[in-house]
């Protein structure tokens, strides 16, 4: 994969690049398992941002280097700090979180392409991108009740999203139990288990580029629309995704769409 | 004490059984009543850190005693009124329950038996075990169980459940498939071995924790993402200054058992 982008910022604890209309977002402080340090932790603010921002990604890839995707936040760094989870407490207590592309208010769709472990605090970035694909030796499970620690907003997300009890077992379980690949993909927490492993951010890429041919306005409104009916009951749900699905009316690519359809060629959005 | 129930205990973990097996554990009046006490006692109980919910006989449960309502309505004056004003006490959830609650189905949960499905936290089954639910061919709707279901599974089985009434059954594999369930247990008689394994993995974590887990998680479901999520980052940040917050990563790099706090 080369063609790497240089509008990026310097990371120490993520890679962000892009590849094609593909723009990648990779932790990488793989000798800690991609656990997430304070710096980190902002450094994910930044990076969705920009990629959010770069007229060139239409799509974002989020992976991880190393033997585990993600799990969770740094322990070690928690109990050397002296400061632990409270230096967090004002932003938890007052929901101003900004290390998932949800929280960021990312526009464009977020693939989430798990390699190797999540944990815990992982499920985050489960929770929160739009589709999410495993490599076929990913293991997913939630220690947090076996040291002590509540499961909450993670798992919040995710039990809107699939069968709620899978989740509060998880929960409940602890590290006692690893959920694999397949039963995710049964349950519909992720959708495409990639085999072997290695073959994780090809897949991803190839994922990515076929969403980009879609048009960027309309998914961008599709992504209100779906996200935003976590925010409601069905009627009021409905209402809302009215306003976004009435706001493309209008819009070039509504026009643009069709013609190239009847003219059998690739359609030409507006950014 | 309990006429209708067995309540007992087995090592960290308490056993709530419904135990009417000759009428396929169906809920009567006094039934409802002692299942408010059972949940009440098992939960008050610093030594039971997580409840298994099972049914004696070839049935888990079969819901409202339909038979024990036409002899005798009088009897259920009182449950009707809870009915109606959404006050029913006979499941864990609505008795908050904050102990884990695994159900353990053996056979048939028919009905109002689905209640104690959704209301679980964890639902195990034996490879026997059938779900459907009779409502609607005996001329009564469905509502909570479906309702509570709704929030938890995909939404188009509990309507083809509600709607196909009497004539056919889910087995347990495609319970599970769904989500409904996480494991099947067979043969059909290790389910209560099954059940203790598992509740004794649980119990091994700690309590407080666990307390506000389930606070967060089932609190999710009352609100929107957003709103949700405020709610359970003040559930999280309860928790900080535990003891149990520090024990936990200690014992985990001192690679030994935590000992958590029992009482609250």
């Amino acid at each position: 994969m080369g063609d790497e982008h240089l509008t990026f910022s310097k990371f120490d604890t993520l890679i962000v690049e892009r590849h094609g209309p593909v723009g990648w977002l990779i932790n990488n402080r793989p000798d800690q398992l991609n656990a997430m340090s304070s710096h980190m932790r902002d450094e994910f603010g930044d990076a969705w941002l920009e990629l959010d921002a770069d007229p060139e990604v239409k799509v974002i890839v989020h992976t991880g280097e190393g033997r585990a995707f993600q799990t969770g936040v740094d322990v070690q760094e928690l109990a050397t700090d002296g400061m632990g989870m409270e230096r967090y407490r004002e932003s938890v207590e007052n929901w101003d979180l900004h290390f998932t592309a949800w929280q960021q208010g990312v526009q464009k769709p977020v693939i989430t392409a798990v390699n190797g472990i999540c944990a815990g605090g992982a499920f985050h970035w489960v929770a929160e991108a739009d589709i999410v694909i495993a490599a076929s030796d990913a293991q997913f499970f939630d220690p947090h009740t076996s040291v002590g620690q509540v499961v909450a907003i993670e798992a919040i997300a995710l039990l809107r999203k699939m069968p709620f009890e899978a989740v509060m077992r998880m929960a409940l379980v602890g590290r006692y139990e690893r959920m694999n690949a397949e039963r995710a993909y049964e349950l519909g927490m992720i959708s495409q288990i990639v085999d072997p492993p290695e073959r994780l951010r090809d897949a991803a890429q190839e994922l990515g580029e076929t969403i980009a041919k879609n048009s960027p306005a309309a998914m961008r409104a599709t992504k209100k629309a779906l996200w935003g009916a976590l925010e409601h009951g069905l009627t009021d749900g409905c209402r809302a995704g009215a306003q976004q699905l009435v706001s493309m009316w209008g819009h070039p690519d509504q026009t643009e769409g069709p013609l190239a359809f009847a003219e059998k060629r690739e359609p030409r959005w507006a950014p | 004490m309990y006429e209708r129930l067995i309540v007992e205990r087995r090592g960290p973990v308490g056993w709530l059984i419904f135990d009417r097996p000759d009428v396929g554990n169906a809920m009567d009046a006094r039934m409802m009543a002692e299942l408010e006490e059972a949940w009440r006692e098992l939960d008050d109980d610093p030594a039971v850190r997580v409840i298994v919910n099972t049914g004696n006989g070839r049935n888990f449960q079969t819901g409202l005693d339909v038979a024990a309502l036409s002899r005798d309505k009088e009897a259920m004056t009182e449950q009707s009124r809870r009915t109606r004003d959404a006050e029913l006490r006979f499941t864990a959830w609505h008795n908050q329950v904050w102990t884990p609650v695994i159900a353990a189905v053996n056979g048939s949960c028919a009905g109002g038996g689905l209640h104690f499905v959704a209301d679980a936290d964890i639902v195990i089954a034996a490879s026997d075990a059938t779900f459907f639910d009779t409502h609607v061919s005996l001329g009564q709707a469905m509502s909570y169980e479906g309702v509570g279901l709704s929030h938890k599974m995909a939404f188009e089985p509990i309507m083809r459940m509600a709607l196909v009434g009497r004539t056919e059954r889910m087995p347990a594999t495609r319970a599970r498939q769904l989500g409904m369930i996480s494991q099947v247990v067979d043969p059909p008689d290790g389910l209560r071995d099954a059940a203790q394994e598992l509740a004794e993995q649980v119990a091994k974590n700690s309590p407080a924790a666990m307390r506000a887990t389930k606070k967060a998680l089932w609190g999710a479901l009352e609100h929107g993402l957003t709103d949700a999520c405020r709610a359970g980052a003040q559930e999280l940040v309860a928790v900080w200054g535990h003891p149990d917050q520090t024990e936990g990563p200690l014992a985990f790099s001192e690679k030994r058992a935590a000992e958590w706090e029992t009482s609250t």
